[in-house]
This record gives C-alpha cells, sequence and structure tokens, in this order.
C-alpha cells in the first residue's frame, strides 16, 4: 500500500503533456537564383508596399543590369553615391572579368559581403546595408554603408555620481560594444551576439571575458535567450523577464545599468552582460542582493567613506521597508515601548485625527507613491507644479485640517528619502512594494507580524538564486572572505581575490600586499 | 529526498538556536527551583548529556553515512522493529514540535498579544516554517546564518544594559548545599541538551562530513555558555527570586533603563524569542517531515509537509489542555522522555550495531 502511495505521489509531479507551439519563425528559406529579374520581383514582392525601400536601377560599366536596393534613412546616401553609383557607372568599353571580384577587391567600402539567400538579403538591407544584385551573377552584394541617426552618449540619466566616468550607455548596439571595448582592450573581452524577436529581429550580445567568466553560465544564458520566441523586443526588460530565475519574485535577479563603468567592473568580477539594441540598459548576471545596493562611487571614494556611505545605505533601506509599519505597530499595540514623553507628544498631535493609525499610514503612503510616480512621467514644466501641490497638500494642508498627524508626515517623508537612497532604480522598487503588506501586518498583529513579514522576506531571499548563484551571497551561505565588500568596503590594497559564484576559476584580481609603504624622507637609502 | 548540501558550520548556526532559543527564556526559573543559586553549575552538568548525544549520533553516522536514524534503525535492528521504532520517532518528533509551538504561542499570547487567539500565532509561524522546510536543507541554512546575530546582539547588548543593575554578591555561596542541588537542577536542562540528537538528521547533508562532530561539540560548548551566562546574569540581578518567575528573561529585560530612553527592552527579548522559535521549529518541523518521508519510502519529502504542519498545530492543542500543563511537561516529562528517546535509545542501537558488525566480522573469518 505505502508503495502505492508513493508511486501516486510521483504520478502528480510528472509533467502535462507539452502544448504544442503554433509560434514559429516563417523565415524565406529560398536561394538567389540566377535570374536577375526574378529576384529583383520576389524582393519587390516582399517589400510590397514599403514606401521606404528604394529600388535603384542602373547600368554596370553601361551595359549590365543591376540594381541597388536600400532603406531610405538607414544608409549612407552620400556614400553610396560617392563610392558605388559613381565608381559603377563609369561607361566603360572593356568590363573588369571576372566581375564579382572585381566588386569585392575594388569597391571602395570597407565592408563587402556576398549574400546567397533571400532571408541574408532581406537581413542585410534591414539593417541599412545596400544590397547590389546585377544581371548575370547568383549572389548579391551586401555592402556596408549601413548609417543611421543615433544620440549622442551622454550623461546617464538614472545613475548619476559625482566622482567618475560622465558617460553613458546609448540606443547603439554598436556604441555600447565599442565603449566597453575602449574600457577592457584585452582580446579576451568577448561578445556573442544573435537575433531575438521575430519583427524586431533586435540584436543581442552577451559580454563576458573569457577565463574570468565560468563557462556554463555563458552556455545557460545562450540557452535562456535562445528560448525566446516573441515578436519583439523593445527594451531590456522583455529579455529580464523571459531570463529570471524566479518570475514572481518582487526582487530583481538580473541588475540593469546605463554606466559603462559599471558593466565594466562587472565583466572584470566574472559576470556576463547583456547589451540589448535600441536601449541604454544593459543587463547583468549573475547578480547578488549586495550588489544591488552598491554603487560605482563606493569604489571611486575613499574607502572609510565608501563603508559609511554603504551602512548608511543599509540602515535607511531597512528605514523605507519598517518605519511606517513600526510606527503602526506602536501607535496600535505597543505604547510601553516608547518612552512617555515622547508618547505623550505623539499622542496630542494624533487627537484630533479621525482614522486608526494604519489607514493614515496607507493614506499617506498611498498618496506619496503616487506623487512620485506622477512626477516621473509629467513634462519638467509641470513637474514643479506637482511638487508644490503635494508639499501644500500632504505637508501642512493635511495637517492642519487634522487629517493627519504631523509625525505621520515625518515617518512618511524619512520612508521616501530613505527609498530614494537605493543606487539602483530597480532595488528600490522591491522595497517600496514590500512596505505594504508589512504595513497591513504591523496594524493586525504589531510587532510580531512585522517579525513574521521579516522572515517571510528572508525565506524569499534564501530561496532565491540568480543565474545558480544564491541571491544572499556572501552572507548566506556565509563565505568569510568575501564579506569585505559587503560588510565594509576594503581599500583598494586588500581585495585580492574576486567574489566566487558558481565554478572554480581565476580567483586573483590583483597582486597582494600592495598596500602603499611609502618611504619617509629620512629613511632614504 | 534532499539534493541540497550545507557546510558544517551552517549545521551548527542551525543547532545553536535550536537549543538555546526555548532554553534562555525557561531554563533559568526551572534550574533555579532545584539549584538554588548555583543555577548557572547546572547547565555545565548538563552539557554532558549534549556532549555524549553528539558523539553517540556521529558514530552511527560513521557507521551509516547517507542515511536518518528512520532508515539505519531498519538495517540494525531488522525491518519490523525498525519500523515500529521509526514510528516511536515520528511520535516523538511531530508532538514535540507542537510542544515548542505551543510553548512559543504560550508565551506570546501571555506577554504581547494577550487578546489575539493563540490559534493566529501559532498558524501564522507553522505556515512560515512550512515554506522554509519546503525550500529544503540549503534555505534552512543560510536563513540560520542570516539570523543569528539577531539572536546574539540584543542578548549581548542586554548584559551591556543591565550592567549597573548586577549583584555580583548573588552568586555565594557557591555549592552551599554540595554537589546535590546543581545536579538535579541539570535533569532539566539535559532534555533540551539531548536534542543535540538532531545532528542526525543534519549529517548525511554535511558537503565536508570530518569537521561534523567537532562543530556538533563546538556547538555544544556554545549553548552550555551561554546559558551559564544567561544563568548567572539572571541571578545577579534577580537573586533568590528567579525560581518564583516563569520567563526570568523577560524579568530582568524590565530592568533595563538609560538614560530614560532605552526602557522596555521586552520588544527586543520578543524579537531573539520570535526568530530562535522560529528556527527551533523549522529544523523539528524538517526532521519531522524528512522522517515521515522516509519512513513511508516517500521519494520526496515535500508533498508531507503541509499535512505535517497542521499536524503539528493539532498536536499543540491536543496534547495541551492549558499552558500549565506545557510547563508540567517540560518539568517533569519531557527530560526523561527526550534523552530516552535522543541519547539512551540511539546508545543502544550503537551498541547492537557495533555488536552486530563484530559479529559479522567473526563469521565471516
Amino acid at each position: 500500500m505505502i508503495r502505492n502511495v508513493s508511486k501516486l505521489l510521483r504520478k502528480t509531479k510528472e509533467k502535462k503533456p507539452h502544448i504544442q507551439n503554433n509560434y514559429q519563425d516563417s523565415k524565406p528559406e529560398d536561394p538567389l537564383n540566377g535570374e536577375f529579374s526574378q529576384n529583383v520581383e520576389t524582393l519587390r514582392l516582399i517589400y510590397d508596399n514599403c514606401s521606404d525601400v528604394m529600388f535603384r536601377s542602373f547600368l554596370l560599366f553601361g551595359k549590365t543590369r543591376a540594381m541597388l536596393i536600400y532603406i531610405e534613412g538607414l544608409s549612407d546616401i552620400e556614400g553610396i553615391e560617392e563610392y558605388v553609383l559613381s565608381p559603377l557607372m563609369q561607361e566603360s568599353a572593356n568590363v573588369p572579368q571576372p566581375l564579382n571580384d572585381f566588386l569585392v577587391l575594388k569597391m571602395p567600402v570597407s565592408k563587402v559581403k556576398r549574400v546567397k539567400m533571400i532571408a541574408d538579403c532581406i537581413e542585410s538591407i534591414s539593417i541599412g546595408n545596400p544590397l547590389l544584385l546585377y544581371e548575370g551573377e547568383s549572389d548579391g552584394f551586401s555592402l556596408g554603408l549601413s548609417k543611421w541617426e543615433k544620440r549622442a552618449i551622454e550623461e546617464p540619466v538614472a545613475e548619476g555620481g559625482i566622482r567618475g566616468s560622465r558617460e553613458g550607455f546609448n540606443e547603439s548596439l554598436e556604441v555600447n560594444t565599442s565603449q566597453l571595448r575602449r574600457i577592457i582592450k584585452s582580446p579576451a573581452l568577448k561578445m556573442q551576439s544573435m537575433k531575438i524577436g521575430k519583427y524586431t529581429q533586435t540584436t543581442v550580445a552577451i559580454a563576458y571575458i573569457d577565463g574570468l567568466v565560468d563557462k556554463t553560465l555563458i552556455e545557460e544564458i545562450t540557452i535562456r535567450l535562445e528560448r525566446i520566441e516573441m515578436d519583439g523586443i523593445l527594451e531590456s526588460g522583455y529579455i529580464e523577464e523571459m531570463i529570471e530565475d524566479n518570475p514572481y519574485s518582487p526582487f530583481p535577479q538580473i541588475l540593469s545599468t546605463e554606466r559603462p563603468d559599471v558593466a565594466s567592473s562587472c565583466l572584470l568580477e566574472g559576470r556576463a552582460v547583456i547589451l540589448v539594441e535600441g536601449t541604454p540598459f544593459t543587463l547583468i548576471a549573475p547578480v547578488s542582493f549586495f550588489s544591488l545596493i552598491q554603487s560605482q562611487e563606493d569604489y571611486y571614494q575613499r574607502f572609510m567613506i565608501g563603508t559609511l556611505i554603504r551602512w548608511l545605505r543599509y540602515i535607511f533601506m531597512v528605514l523605507s521597508l519598517l518605519l511606517p509599519s513600526f510606527y503602526i505597530a506602536i501607535l496600535t499595540f505597543h505604547h510601553e515601548a516608547v518612552p512617555t514623553a515622547l508618547l505623550l507628544s505623539m499622542a496630542a498631535s494624533r487627537e484630533a485625527v479621525p482614522f486608526p493609525a494604519i489607514i493614515e499610514a496607507l493614506i499617506m503612503e498611498i498618496t506619496f507613491e503616487a506623487l512620485r510616480e506622477a512626477g516621473v512621467r509629467l513634462p519638467k514644466q509641470i513637474g514643479s507644479a506637482v511638487s508644490i501641490v503635494g508639499a501644500l497638500v500632504i505637508g501642512q494642508a493635511s495637517v492642519q485640517a487634522g487629517l493627519v498627524s504631523a509625525p505621520m508626515v515625518i515617518v512618511v517623508a524619512i520612508t521616501g528619502i530613505s527609498s530614494f537612497m537605493m543606487p539602483r532604480y530597480i532595488a528600490g522598487i522591491a522595497i517600496r512594494m514590500l512596505r505594504f503588506p508589512i504595513m497591513l501586518l504591523a496594524g493586525t498583529l504589531g510587532l510580531l507580524g512585522i517579525i513574521m513579514g521579516v522572515i517571510a522576506i528572508v525565506i524569499h531571499l534564501c530561496n532565491l538564486r540568480s543565474f545558480g548563484v544564491p541571491y544572499l551571497a556572501p552572507l548566506a551561505p556565509l563565505k568569510g572572505k568575501e564579506l569585505k565588500d559587503v560588510l565594509w568596503r576594503s581599500p583598494m590594497w586588500m581585495m585580492d581575490t574576486r567574489p566566487s559564484f558558481t565554478g572554480k576559476s581565476n580567483v586573483y584580481r590583483q597582486s597582494p600586499e600592495q598596500g602603499p609603504k611609502p618611504k619617509r624622507g629620512s629613511e632614504t637609502e | 529526498m534532499e539534493k541540497g548540501k550545507i557546510s558544517s558550520l551552517q549545521m551548527a548556526i542551525m543547532l545553536y538556536p535550536t537549543i538555546v532559543a526555548t532554553a534562555i527564556l525557561g531554563a533559568p526559573s526551572i534550574t533555579a527551583k532545584y539549584a538554588l543559586n548555583d543555577l548557572w553549575l547546572s547547565p555545565i552538568l548538563a552539557a554532558l548529556i549534549g556532549y555524549a548525544t553528539v558523539y553517540i549520533a556521529y558514530k552511527l553516522h560513521k557507521l551509516y553515512p547517507k542515511q536518518t536514524v528512520i532508515q539505519f534503525s531498519e538495517q540494525i535492528i531488522g525491518r519490523i522493529p525498525g519500523k515500529i521504532l521509526g514510528f516511536l520517532y515520528l511520535f516523538f518528533y511531530i508532538p514535540i514540535t507542537g510542544e515548542i509551538l505551543r510553548g512559543y504561542g504560550d508565551f506570546i499570547a501571555d506577554s504581547f498579544m494577550v487578546n489575539t487567539p493563540i490559534i493566529v500565532i501559532m498558524a501564522s509561524m507553522v505556515i512560515l516554517c512550512a515554506l522554509i522546510v519546503r525550500g529544503g536543507i540549503e534555505v534552512l541554512g543560510r536563513a540560520a546564518e542570516l539570523f543569528l546575530p539577531v539572536f546574539i546582539f540584543p542578548i549581548c547588548i542586554l548584559i551591556i544594559l543591565l550592567s549597573a543593575d548586577l549583584d555580583f554578591k548573588n552568586i555565594f555561596p557557591i555549592l552551599g548545599d554540595g554537589i546535590m542541588p546543581p545536579l538535579k537542577g541539570a535533569i532539566i536542562p539535559g532534555g533540551w541538551f539531548s536534542e543535540f540528537f538532531l545532528i542526525i538528521f543534519l549529517l548525511p547533508f554535511l558537503a565536508d562530513m570530518k569537521k561534523g562532530m567537532k562543530y556538533g561539540m563546538v556547538t555544544v560548548f556554545a549553548v552550555m555558555m551561554t546559558l551559564v551566562v544567561v544563568n548567572l546574569i539572571v541571578l545577579f540581578v534577580l537573586g533568590s527570586t528567579t525560581s518564583s518567575k516563569v520567563y526570568p528573561l523577560m524579568n530582568v529585560s524590565r530592568y533595563v533603563s538609560f538614560g530614560e530612553f532605552f526602557e522596555h527592552l521586552e520588544s527586543a527579548v520578543m524579537a531573539i524569542w520570535v526568530v530562535g522559535a522560529f528556527v527551533k521549529i523549522s529544523v523539528f518541523y524538517y526532521a519531522a517531515a524528512l522522517s515521515t518521508a522516509q519512513w513511508l519510502n516517500l521519494s520526496d519529502y515535500r508533498p508531507v509537509v503541509w499535512p505535517i504542519g497542521i499536524l503539528i498545530v493539532e498536536f499543540s492543542f491536543w496534547s495541551f489542555p492549558s499552558s500549565m500543563e506545557v510547563s508540567r511537561y517540560d518539568i517533569i516529562a519531557f527530560p526523561f522522555h527526550g534523552i530516552l528517546m535522543q541519547t539512551i535509545i540511539p546508545l543502544l542501537l550503537l551498541v547492537i550495531a557495533f555488536v552486530r558488525k563484530r559479529n559479522k566480522g567473526t563469521n565471516t573469518r
């Protein structure tokens, strides 16, 4: 009987039958054929009703019929005129033979690639490389003359700083990879690229440093990326949600940054960076909880202030999560925990307030979140109006009207400020969201409820992994050596080892014992 | 069954709150009833049981690595008697988890949440514990690591803040009535120390098995020292009235008054207690779930976690009609029940296993 039960239990674990996947890429798989007019006709049919695709027909050396296909605005028009059309349209008596070799060897264009398949032609055209076809040749020629408008490199908006590089990533993948390459010049920096998205065909590049990264990590990332089949990738957030370990967690398991220096430091620690075309935000994996609340500037400033600021951040992270809940719990259940004088002044200010503490806190917190959201989306000119209205309504009027007590305004303000202390916006979001359930717990079970909530969050964090790396490492599981970058920020000359993730890799990142030992003047030998 | 691996340090960090959590609250007054002002000597004597239990468990583990007591008892004393013994262990660990849960619920309900129904307090705790037990031993180990500072810092702060109220004369006379009072007082903490037998459920999952013995012994020592310090503090502050208090550490924490601001540190004691009870119940719960699954030959223990959670809540009500009964069980029955199940029976198993092994050796020769 026992066997039967266990069999039953085992059966329930078996997977449901796999649902047939109807979503597949339907790429034209035909090759180009020798017939020039037929090829052109095929492409014309494919680009039916595409007014931005240009078909420029001309005579190659005055004799052979040829066609140049490109998209307006994606290709360098001046380059096409100067390096393609004008030399090729020159009438000459003797056409160089063979023509295809001549084109590859003599055309003054940096990148010329022969393409054989219709699909490759389409790809070449859509990334802006003009396609050249001519009579009597079965291959097409993809000319590297793509050029489009892009934003200049600017200061990263969401991750500012006082000291350090002011360059940020932008929307162009080539610019982003070149920025990484400019920082890490070693050929060990590898970039593997692939295309994702049925319609957008977005280029996604995985960057890593060979020898520092765990090979299985790259394999895992590649597998997870290749799994993605969707219409389009508009932002790296799409990819982030598709490749996370635990999609139902409020905590981000992948770091996103728009700073090349942050991405490079992660590469040097043996992490992988995923760059996505069309967004300045690159993804970094694996990450731990603590890398989400560290800022690049912790390392650029002197180590003492780095350590102190880090602790300030830890304290305010806890405040941001728990302060309103503590206030609610104390007002509702634990009057005895407050010194009498403080309790009296709090009680006096709450005298006129008609709501219980939990309702009061919820109203204020939700209003604050709304104000913040309004401030982000609004045009800058109106933004100041919101802040004035917010300050007046929340800060003064509601207290004077007796709807909200003044201590509550202080609590909400401190909570708000502390939630801005998170150097990574995405990490702050998790804390912001979790504040509300804990407030409800505090309103119903008091201090016990808060402890329960915190225990539940800790359980969740202990369960969480980012690409196989425990989320709370190096604190739990405890790795004594790596606490140097968590509990305090060691001086540069003491950070000899890289953080360890899954595999065993190159441990040392600098030669040990490099502490400065300057000789004094009198001790000169 | 369980694929996770923990380090022996994690095992120690899991076991330390498991034993200390309940012991620091209840033990001082119970010990003081028998040992009077020699109560700080009792943990030292009681720790002998801890050392013996860890030693026995480790020796059994050496004979049958990768197995827990449920599995190897079948090999030592035969299939049917082994199953019966396994059932006895189930019937020990599930109700004892219920008893711990009840102790936790009573403490919270009596001291802090007077109007909250005890079932809410207990059920919320069991839900949390079930979540972590389902997460597996790795998650349990990591959570214990995170909670250890929460557990130790408040005690240290308490000791520092209490330094003004300490009356060191309370310790005299040392051994005024001979060795018997502390010896009697050691019997009850001995029950707590026998809980170190839980190590048998953790040893098979150690990544570094050789250090298991060392860290087990270190944990016993750490628990002993903590209890000695707590008993001394309680004695220094409360003196001869210690035995009349139910939770002496709570009473002690009320003495704290520092700059008229740091008062009423009961909440700190509650934080210690909730976190400690959480780790303790989780470890017991894990042992109960794992042994149930092994006893039923299941391939995974996770399906039985929720049902056992319900059983634990039920047992915490069925076994004890009132909180008086809980403390009566703690004083009268548990020291003997616990030591019997967790120290004496394993010792017998070890002896039988050794004898059988030797017989086998001579037979083949």
